[in-house]
């Protein structure tokens, strides 16, 4: 049982040195019972339906962190995605449902609830299109709701009216929020393969095969692999991927112990662990950090794409031997204004928007928190989210889209969304118009090793 | 009664009565010592106590704020962790 004092140290370090923390704790609640003809009776029903299942979640985040010396950074809930809850309703709005999910989140004392969301990759339901009319006005006039929608899977290819219609919401969410350099488009996730148990915002929901509610934990802890790599010289490649894995390791050990113990203390069953590494603006808590770590000048230049994708193998290989069920998007996270060495990279012209999106072929999300010109049209947006649909579709993961075309700002000029969301310079795009393409109406097919049956 | 390992982390500049200070409040709270181990870093002092909080006579949060503030007056840093958290990370 006796610990060494080194081994103490390790661990007290990797908290207050290394920033390493659990990212999350997410509840994960079912509102399937919760459908209503009127609008304003379904959102009572999901506001009391909430209120019930999360009164503990906060409260059990802090005995937990206080019990073990690890703080739990955010606190969050997940739903059914909410085109299939408000297909029912009358009327042609769900803002009153989004609404009723902001206020039970804050009034629960919980960071981001998400799950206004709509899967569309075949078509679109009558659920799915009041829904998707209703981001603009849902993200802003709240504060914590998150939207998803997912567009394209390996299973149905690429619906490319979905990425339109998206593309169309993404331009319309940023002018609405034009004076905050249009940050509604933070809390909106475009996506191939949404996963159903995912504890990372703003793309987590609450899946059809999910329980009536289960804690999905995510985990954190760039600075640790960072430090590791700093203290440990030129390794060969087998000696490097040994030593991310045994650090992941021992970070997924201690998501698989907070998660147990919210569960037991909750009463609610324990779902998956996210084996993510996701950096935040702080310094050192920065993936593009470890990147360097293994020998790249600059994150972007050639070579990154390989680093990644051994840090994402090997991240995954040292976690899922640490817990129970690994789930999630469990992977490296590379948003780009959230990653303050990320934003160095791009500022100083290493990092551009096609080395990224050759990176999401081998990480876990794809192109996330890319501030990009106001002025990109339309067309040009849906070419963006339609290539990295099809990175995800060809290769069976999850691949997104977390754009913010930054009205009245140009390539080159910064934003700041503050707090978590961090800031950064607007990356540039191509100007040659995919029009023509992007707009033939219908749906790109599925692959053919989609058919495994 | 089953054993509750609480583990207290102490480090900051070496100076006479941290460990005194320390297991004062160990004692007055009716918690037991099971195992001591200290070394000095160059000028930094590492104090660990793994400790059996089963029989303490205050709630953890109590016994918390109290060295908190030990930690305060001696001018070192105290970390109090449950066993759990070194378990998980460092023993398969």
């Amino acid at each position: 049982m006796a610990f060494s004092l080194d081994e103490i140290i390790e661990t007290i370090s990797a908290v207050g040195v290394e920033t390493f923390d659990i990212r999350t704790i997410t509840l994960g609640i079912s509102l399937h019972t919760c459908p209503d003809e009127d609008v304003n009776l379904c959102a009572a029903k999901i506001y009391e339906k909430i209120m019930r299942t999360a009164v503990n979640l906060v409260p059990t985040a802090r005995a937990i962190e206080k019990k073990y010396g690890i703080p739990i950074v955010n606190k969050r809930i997940s739903v059914t995605p909410i085109a299939q809850v408000g297909g029912a309703c009358k009327g042609d709005t769900l803002v009153p449902l989004c609404k009723a999910l902001d206020r039970a989140a804050e009034e629960l004392g919980v960071d981001f609830i998400g799950g206004f969301t709509a899967n569309i990759q075949k078509g679109f339901t009558r659920g799915d299109q009041l829904l998707v009319n209703s981001i603009p006005d849902a993200l802003c006039s709240t504060k914590r709701v998150c939207a998803s929608v997912n567009v394209a899977s390996s299973q149905a290819g690429i619906n490319m009216d979905g990425v339109y219609r998206m593309s169309e919401i993404v331009k319309e969410s940023a002018e609405r929020t034009r004076d905050r350099d249009g940050i509604a488009c933070a809390k909106l996730v475009i996506f191939a393969n949404q996963v159903e148990d995912n504890p990372f915002m703003a793309g987590a929901a609450h899946g059809a095969g999910e329980a009536e509610a289960i804690i999905h934990v995510g985990v954190s802890g760039p600075g640790v692999v960072r430090a590791a790599l700093a203290s440990s010289g030129p390794l060969p490649f087998g000696e490097l991927s040994e030593l991310i894995k045994k650090t992941a390791f021992k970070i997924t050990r201690v998501g698989e112990l907070v998660g147990r113990e919210a569960s037991k203390m909750m009463g609610i069953p324990f779902g998956v662990i996210d084996l993510s590494l996701a950096p935040t603006p702080a310094a050192g808590d920065s993936v593009a950090d470890i990147l360097e770590a293994m020998g790249l000048e600059r994150c972007g230049c050639h070579g990154t794409t390989a680093a990644l994708a051994l840090l994402n193998d090997a991240v995954k290989k040292g976690g899922v031997m640490a817990c129970t069920y690994a789930g999630g998007l469990s992977g490296a996270f590379i948003p780009v204004t959230e990653d303050a060495s990320m934003c160095r990279a791009v500022s100083e012209g290493v990092l551009n928007i096609h080395k990224l999106e050759a990176m999401t072929s081998v990480c876990s999300v794809g192109l996330d928190m890319v501030a990009i010109p106001g002025d990109t049209t339309v067309d040009v947006l849906a070419g963006i989210i339609a290539d990295e649909m099809a990175i995800g579709v060809i290769n069976h993961k999850t691949t997104a889209c977390r754009l913010i075309p930054v009205p009245g700002k140009k390539a080159g000029e910064e934003v700041d969304f503050g707090g978590l969301l961090g800031k950064g310079p607007i990356m540039d795009v191509l100007r040659a118009s995919p029009a023509v393409f992007v707009r033939r109406g219908g749906r790109i097919p599925p692959p053919i090793h989609s058919m495994k049956n | 009664m089953e054993k509750q390992h609480v583990v207290i982390t102490v480090l900051g500049g070496n100076r006479p009565g941290v460990l005194a200070g320390i297991a004062r409040i160990i004692a007055d709270a009716n918690v037991n010592i099971e195992d001591i181990s200290q070394r000095l870093l160059q000028d930094l002092f590492a104090l660990m106590v793994i400790t059996d909080f089963a029989g303490a006579n205050c709630t953890f949060e109590d016994f918390q704020t109290r060295m908190q503030k030990a930690g305060e007056d001696l001018k070192v840093k105290i970390f109090i962790q449950h066993e759990d958290v070194f378990k998980f990370m460092h023993r398969l």
